[in-house]
């Protein structure tokens, strides 16, 4: 009895030791991301004085880009979506909405709308992709393409779209945004600029909810009503802002969100496209083109840009939010486990030394150590195996950490864009920085808990977060 | 034991104090900044809102100007520089406006400031001046003027302050990549003609040594092509020299800059004399022939526009190019009406092996009008080769073509329009014909249809059918529509 006594504290030093290397290393990392995005990003915002957005706009060099739209089930916003982008301000754009055998009115919403009409055009299809059903075209509208294909999943509508794209870069695009009318110039501007091939450029996703918009565009920013859409608005800018910004300035990109992202097609066809293996598809992609990089020995950039905005719904039901987060979890590490020859691989660089340990360990595998830290240290405290005032003061010190990071966000936010206008939405912004940490992020935590746990338990499917139309 | 425990403990409690006087650092933060922020720009609203009109009269000529001047020298303080760039480049000027704007921003001594920052001239801010506006800041922090400099440039470009280029030129080889890139783009703005050679030269140092210089080579190309045509004697040494890239990307911009003066008028012709008898003779004699597919590809575009006998025969030698992109740069080029004369060369390229060919085809004979779409709709009707049929039912679709051949069909004894319907028909394109039969088709063009391509096997076609047989108000054309329906014997025996 003795000796099993021994291994169980044994084991749970083990685990203590597990989670304090946690803590430090991941909130170690998260500052070094957190100071070197506050910097860069109030830099990237002092550049955009001189950012020459005419010019990309005017040159005949800026290469056309195609904006796909995978569409499944929206019947409510696909129009509104769809307008948004046609009127946006690029100077070559096409648009092609993939409608991914919708059992709603998607079709034949975007039918009435702009006065389609079924074509039999030809299909080529570089990317092996599920039937195609039919083409539909305004001939007023030669920009505009919808396709219909049989239901194959996100990735699977991205390949139809790629293969009927005739543009060097194609815009990925959630059904459910609404860029900003110069977001893809915006988009663009590294692709121009940069004296390094940039194969994918990303933009920040800004939450729609309680926002106002009009003919498919914001026409006022406001704070959602509800608390859990407000914790989730302070979460993208603490995501987006501090994250992908911190990641992009160590060259060590590995998620670029597919919501709003331009990609070189070629590139991305010789990489083998969008795969179905991960419920992840846009991560997922950015992994196989360092592969890719890396096979043919070409020097790539994939990069972030804090400017160009698209705007996007949340989940406003905590259901909604479970199924989202638990995919994000589980494709996760589906694509980390996919690619786990990465790990510490030198031909990858900060990719595989710093990015994709950082993802592994602390992101995905992270989830499952703070999750079960929650029991196991209350635990070790009622053994006697920690003082009940180390217990507590760690508690303290990772809430108020997470909240120093959360603040942190929503002062750079402060600091360069400043898309709140009013002062009260600022200070609840602030206010729900604080409280997020409270209740909100280990609701959010047990979700992405579950994401690891289908992930062992060989879980593949995609769940899909409805939307209800939250910009008014 | 417990001591390491005590000394953890006094860590962490440490950790925790910081870290929670830091969250509280940073809200105040946040908070006085929005606060002061929210002053000084109404201050600077206010100034903006009195100035605003002075510039919108002084620019539109509805004021004096010395008038109008004399009012922007009223502006004054710590302020006063943001404020007048505020103001005076708050939008892009129209041409009219330009010389008025140029003349202002001299007048009130931003030029001379502009320039002098591009050639690093800051003021340095006091610590004050540093913590009261924006801008303080940069002015103080000497690795954050690079910032204050580009913003010159950029202004400097934008007003198109000519006599600037020869800073803006040396600029191009500034320790900083962003003034680098600022002072190409205000280069193509200027355009003047004597900075063409530098940039030029910056697209050689991109290609050979792209160390030496922080420009991209789309940046360079985009600055390049903006330049009058009268520039392009500069390219001559690029258009011939050994490396192959300089080759294609001299020619690229030609053909850019040729494109963007021709600005899709059809009648366009290069004026030998503005780009110089040594281009136009290397874009004749040597381009086409050129070791680098690219080059020969480029070149097309350039030649089809040349007002020489040799520009034809020079476009016909792309043509069957065993490259398909060159074949592709030479049937796209073509797609002007002097060479309708050539629409049987472009239409055996509707045969092409590349797709990208025989769609480029398509789309040429179809800029010749019915002349053209004569020629695509026979080759439609007679040609076996079926990829190339393909292209074409494609065009027609992509087009909007096919209510114009529903009418042809339905108003004459147009046997070609029928041909052309009875074969789309028969490779299954008939989601667009049906389309338009059942939305607005008049009655005696469904008649007409349904009397000839009722019996038609193709699903989208029969199921047409079997909708006007079931809902067509007009009793005429369901029982047209219910005869075709039935079984061939039985409607015999009927």
């Amino acid at each position: 009895m003795e000796e099993w006594r021994q291994i169980f504290i044994h084991g749970m030093d083990m685990f203590n030791v597990v989670i304090v290397a946690y803590f430090f290393l991941g909130n170690g990392m998260y500052t070094i991301l957190m100071v070197m995005s506050l910097m860069a990003v109030w830099l990237h915002n002092r550049r955009l004085a001189y950012q020459g957005l005419d010019e990309i706009r005017e040159s005949p060099v800026t290469p056309p880009v195609t904006v796909i739209i995978p569409a499944w089930n929206e019947q409510e916003i696909i129009t509104q979506t769809t307008e948004s982008i046609l009127r946006t301000d690029y100077p070559d754009v096409e648009v092609i909405v993939v409608d991914d055998g919708s059992t709603d009115q998607t079709l034949q919403r975007l039918m009435d709308y702009f006065h389609l009409v079924k074509m039999d055009l030809i299909y080529r299809p570089r990317l092996a992709t599920r039937l195609v059903r039919g083409f539909y075209m305004n001939p007023e509208i030669p920009n505009l393409l919808v396709i219909s294909k049989e239901n194959g999943g996100k990735p699977d509508a991205l390949n139809v779209g790629i293969n009927m794209a005739r543009t060097p870069y194609f815009c990925t695009l959630d059904s459910d945004s609404i860029l900003e009318h110069d977001a893809l110039l915006r988009l663009m501007r590294p692709v121009v600029r940069s004296p390094i091939n940039v194969v994918a450029s990303g933009g920040i996703v800004r939450i729609l909810n309680g926002c106002r918009v009009e003919k498919g565009r914001v026409v006022s920013v406001s704070l959602p009503k509800s608390r859990l859409e407000r914790f989730q608005v302070v979460e993208y800018l603490r995501s987006f802002l501090f994250g992908r910004t911190g990641w992009d300035l160590f060259g060590g990109t590995l998620i670029v969100s597919g919501a709003f992202a331009v990609f070189h097609r070629e590139t991305v066809v010789e990489a083998g496209g969008f795969e179905h293996d991960t419920v992840t598809e846009d991560m997922d992609l950015i992994v196989q083109l360092h592969h890719w990089a890396v096979r043919h020995h070409r020097k790539i950039r994939m990069c972030f840009t804090s400017d160009p905005v698209c705007w996007t719904e949340c989940p406003s039901t905590v259901r909604m939010l479970q199924k989202q987060r638990r995919r994000w979890q589980l494709g996760l590490c589906q694509t980390l486990w996919k690619h786990s020859e990465m790990l510490f691989n030198r031909d990858y660089g900060t990719v595989g030394f710093l990015s994709f340990p950082f993802h592994l360990y602390v992101e995905a595998l992270g989830a499952a150590a703070e999750f079960m830290g929650y029991f196991m240290v209350p635990l070790a405290f009622l053994f006697n195996m920690v003082p009940p005032l180390l217990y507590l003061l760690f508690v303290l010190l990772s809430l108020a950490y997470g909240g120093l990071l959360s603040v942190g966000a929503v002062l750079l936010e402060e600091l360069t864009y400043r898309r709140y206008p009013s002062f009260r939405e600022l200070t609840t912004l602030l206010f729900f920085a604080f409280l997020e940490n409270i209740g909100y992020r280990q609701m959010v935590l047990y979700f992405r808990f579950e994401g690891v746990v289908r992930f062992f338990a060989g879980f593949r499917q995609w769940e899909k977060v409805t939307h209800v139309g939250a910009g008014s | 034991m417990p001591f390491l425990i005590e000394n953890i403990i006094k860590v962490v409690f440490a950790l925790l104090v910081l870290i929670v006087i830091g969250n509280f650092v940073l809200i105040g933060l946040a908070i006085s900044r929005r606060q002061r922020r929210e002053k000084y720009f109404q201050r600077i609203d206010a100034v903006r809102a009195e100035f605003r009109p002075v510039v919108g009269e002084v620019l539109s000529g509805r004021m004096e100007y010395q008038e109008g001047l004399k009012r922007l020298q009223q502006i004054s303080g710590l302020d006063r520089l943001y404020l007048l760039e505020q103001l005076l480049l708050e939008k892009k000027p129209n041409p009219t406006e330009e010389p008025i704007l140029r003349r202002l921003c001299e007048d009130l001594g931003l030029v001379r400031i502009w320039q002098n920052r591009v050639k690093g001239h800051v003021d340095t801010a006091s610590v004050r001046e540093a913590v009261g506006r924006p801008e303080g800041i940069l002015e103080r922090v000497g690795r954050l003027r690079f910032l204050i400099r580009a913003k010159s440039a950029e202004n400097l470009g934008i007003i198109r302050h000519r006599d600037s280029w020869p800073l803006l030129v040396k600029a191009l080889d500034d320790p900083h990549p962003d003034i680098q890139s600022v002072a190409a783009r205000a280069l193509a703005a200027i355009r003047e003609t004597e900075s063409f050679p530098a940039l030029v030269a910056q697209l050689h140092k991109v290609v050979l040594d792209a160390s030496a210089t922080a420009l991209s080579l789309r940046s360079v190309k985009s600055a390049l092509v903006s330049f009058p045509l009268d520039c392009a004697p500069a390219l001559v040494r690029s258009l011939q020299h050994p490396n192959r890239r300089i080759r294609f990307l001299a020619t690229d911009i030609l053909r850019e800059m040729v494109l963007r003066e021709a600005n899709g008028d059809g009648q366009y012709d290069l004026d030998r004399k503005r780009v110089g008898v040594e281009i136009v003779e290397i874009f004749l004699t040597q381009l086409p022939f050129d070791e680098n597919p690219d080059v020969r590809a480029r070149s097309a575009a350039v030649i089809a526009f040349l007002p020489d006998p040799r520009s034809t025969p020079a476009l016909l030698t792309l043509l069957r190019d065993d490259t398909w992109f060159v074949r592709l740069h030479a049937v796209r080029a073509l797609a002007r009406r002097k060479f309708l004369s050539q629409a049987a060369e472009i239409g055996q390229a509707l045969s092409d092996p590349n797709w990208r060919v025989r769609e480029a085809a398509v789309a040429t004979l179809r800029t010749y009008g019915a002349a053209g779409l004569n020629q695509l709709t026979a080759h439609f009707i007679h040609t076996d080769d079926a990829y190339s049929r393909e292209q074409v039912a494609d065009e027609f679709q992509r087009a909007g073509l096919i209510p114009d051949l529903l009418q042809r069909y339905a108003s004459e004894d147009d046997s070609q329009a029928a041909q052309v319907l009875n074969r789309m028909a028969r490779m299954g394109k008939t989601g667009y014909l049906v389309s338009v039969l059942s939305a607005d088709a008049q009655p005696a063009l469904r008649k007409k249809f349904l009397l000839n391509f009722a019996r038609n096997p193709d699903p989208q076609i029969r199921q047409w059918v079997e909708r006007v047989a079931s809902q067509e108000p007009d009793p005429d054309l369901r029982s047209v529509a219910a005869a075709a329906l039935e079984p061939p014997s039985a409607a015999g025996e009927a």
